[in-house]
């Protein structure tokens, strides 16, 4: 078989592949599992959506975000205030929740991503970290519920679908499962497009790219964008899901989960840190019922970093084309 | 003095010791154990030699084996043996806060310039400034200062000029865990000993190393100096938002200049 050929079969294969798992997986979870077990499936989904958005910036732009839960816990806030003392619709809500994150992580974007990987880091820490205060003051404790956090009072429909539906995590599961699928689709065509291509190779040497003509400032702040937006959307499930939000998921613990649960998965690729988002979360629950949570946590870190620094799909694959003669392909990604 | 043993282990090693919290947090812990037994003197003595070894630990089995790694990973490796540190301390300690008991000399309070001021806290910027001004000292005037700065500048030119960094690098490893086992005991009589402690105190340092400029210990004194002016400047001006402030400080430092206040690597 010649390599067109083999190209031009995989390619339908692999949609094929996909639609199934997607179907799949939409469906089983609310047969097989318990409601327990789906509510920590659903948490793990979240978790990995947040992931996915901390692993393609550090994959393909070589950032590290530490503030990711900034925009998480904010969207929900957002969407909560919206919700509670401007008496929006759902729908409008989640609109202006979406679009302020947007504005916010654009100016943001624009003035840290000129900074360096390190720099960049303690920046979006730093961020987080501001965030985390502003709704801890007493000038805004109306709208935010200081450190209670806010329950949300939902009124009205999101696509004929009530708030009690969000909550249950049978009905759930599916809505996550279609959105994950839709941005893990998006952003590995992304990475696959003249955008990832760029990113990649201002990541490797930025002078180069510059000395090349190519601008290598928008691209990143596109990036920092977009990742925000992945991360806004899973801030915003996730309240909807559990009607509430609360100054825990601004913290600095959101954040690293959702940086462990990468490394656990594998930061490249989409699957990987949706797997890893799922694999952290029960494995947060065996932990925690030893009262050992952040020790996972630390284990996680070290251990994906220095022994496993593909993560577990990362590593399956790569073991999956030494042993399959011929799946090893070129990927066009560096 | 905990930034300076920060900003000492990036200008050398060019890590960002996240875990830097967790040895601080360790040193108060470790104080507190040997303050029971010998004093708080003896604990300011003892407490520092025994972070000094877990620093040759942690160059020995983690900095050394990942030379070749990018920053971001060896920081994030930092970050991840700090919250293993803490969770092992809490594992042994317990959950509930403790105290050092000050010495009898260092308690009460005297008049400065018509002030009552605790002495404890005269006796902390004493230690504060003398540590600062040592560390200074050895940079500035010895031959091992002298190379470790050569070192922090271009390690390959040094290497061929016959300077061991690999020798340099553990001492200086194991000098920062010292400041911050240091740091760890004086905290001991003064704040609480919990274990959120080491998170608290790691931001904040990292602020002000990343502000004096990352590894330049004049700039880390002068970012420390200026952190603690906007602080209080913050709670006396701005009380509504002074949590904010180093942020905002943090911010407007690293985007007018993103090499921070000090530009370079070590004392310069």
């Amino acid at each position: 078989m010649s390599g067109r050929t083999s190209t031009s079969f995989r390619v339908p294969a692999a949609i094929v592949a996909g639609a199934i798992l997607f179907g799949l997986g939409g469906v089983l979870p609310g047969y097989l599992a318990s409601d327990f077990t789906l509510k920590l499936a659903n948490e793990g989904m979240l978790l990995g959506l947040l992931a996915l958005s901390v692993a393609f910036l550090m994959s393909e732009a070589g950032l590290v975000a530490l503030g990711a839960a900034s925009i998480y816990g904010g969207s929900g806030y957002l969407f909560a205030i919206a919700m509670n003392d401007w008496a929006m619709s759902p729908t409008a809500a989640i609109v202006f929740a979406f679009l302020a994150i947007i504005a916010y992580s654009g100016v943001l974007g624009a003035l840290i991503v000129r900074t360096n990987p390190l720099a960049f880091m303690m920046l979006t820490l730093a961020a987080g970290e501001m965030i985390s205060h502003v709704v801890m003051l007493e000038a805004v404790h109306d709208y935010t519920g200081g450190a209670d956090g806010l329950v949300v009072s939902f009124k009205g429909t999101i696509l004929g679908m009530q708030a009690a539906d969000f909550a249950s995590p049978q009905h759930f599961w599916p809505i996550g499962w279609t959105a994950v699928w839709l941005i893990g689709v998006t952003l590995w065509s992304v990475s696959r497009s003249k955008l990832g291509a760029t990113l990649r190779a201002v990541r490797q040497n930025e002078e180069r790219m510059r000395f090349s003509g190519f601008g290598t400032y928008v691209p990143r702040v596109v990036a920092y964008v977009l990742v925000n937006a992945v991360a806004a959307v899973s801030g915003l499930l996730h309240v909807l899901n559990t009607g509430f939000v609360s100054p825990e998921s601004l913290g600095l613990g959101v954040s690293t989960n959702a940086l462990v649960a990468a490394l656990m998965g594998g930061t490249a690729g989409s699957i990987g840190p949706l797997a890893g988002g799922l694999i952290f979360a029960f494995a947060q629950d065996e932990f925690g019922a030893r009262g050992a949570t952040q020790l996972l946590t630390g284990v996680a870190i070290v251990l994906f970093i220095v022994v496993f620094p593909r993560g577990v799909v990362g590593g399956l694959v790569a073991t999956v084309r030494r042993i399959v003669p011929g799946v090893d392909r070129k990927q066009g990604k560096s | 003095m905990l930034a300076s043993g920060l900003a000492l282990i990036y200008g050398l090693r060019d890590v960002i010791n996240f875990g830097h919290g967790a040895l601080y947090m360790l040193g108060a812990y470790l104080g507190y154990t040997v303050a029971k037994v010998t004093g708080f003197w003896l604990a300011l003595l003892i407490v520092p030699i025994l972070l000094a070894l877990v620093g040759v630990v942690f160059e020995l089995l983690v900095l050394r084996p990942l030379k070749s790694r990018s920053h971001i990973e060896v920081a994030l490796v930092t970050l991840g043996l700090g919250i293993i540190l803490g969770q092992i301390i809490i594992f042994i300690y317990g959950g509930e806060a403790r105290s050092i008991e000050a010495p009898a000399i260092l308690s009460g309070s005297v008049t400065v310039l018509g002030l009552s001021y605790p002495v404890y806290r005269l006796f902390l910027i004493l230690m504060g400034l003398g540590s600062c001004v040592s560390l200074a000292i050895w940079l500035r005037f010895t031959s091992s200062g002298l190379f470790v700065r050569a070192v922090s500048q271009d390690p390959s030119v040094a290497r061929m000029m016959g300077i061991n960094s690999d020798q340099l690098s553990l001492l200086v490893t194991s000098l920062s865990a010292a400041f911050a086992g240091i740091a760890g005991v004086l905290a001991g009589p003064y704040l609480s000993i919990d274990p959120g402690m080491d998170v608290v105190m790691i931001v904040d340092c990292l602020i002000i190393v990343v502000i004096g400029g990352t590894g330049s210990i004049a700039g880390a004194i002068i970012a420390a100096l200026l952190f603690g002016f906007v602080q209080v400047a913050g709670s006396v001006f701005l009380p509504n938002v002074a949590a904010l402030v180093p942020y905002v400080l943090l911010m407007v430092v690293l985007l007018i200049a993103p090499g921070g206040i000090g530009r370079g690597r070590v004392l310069s």
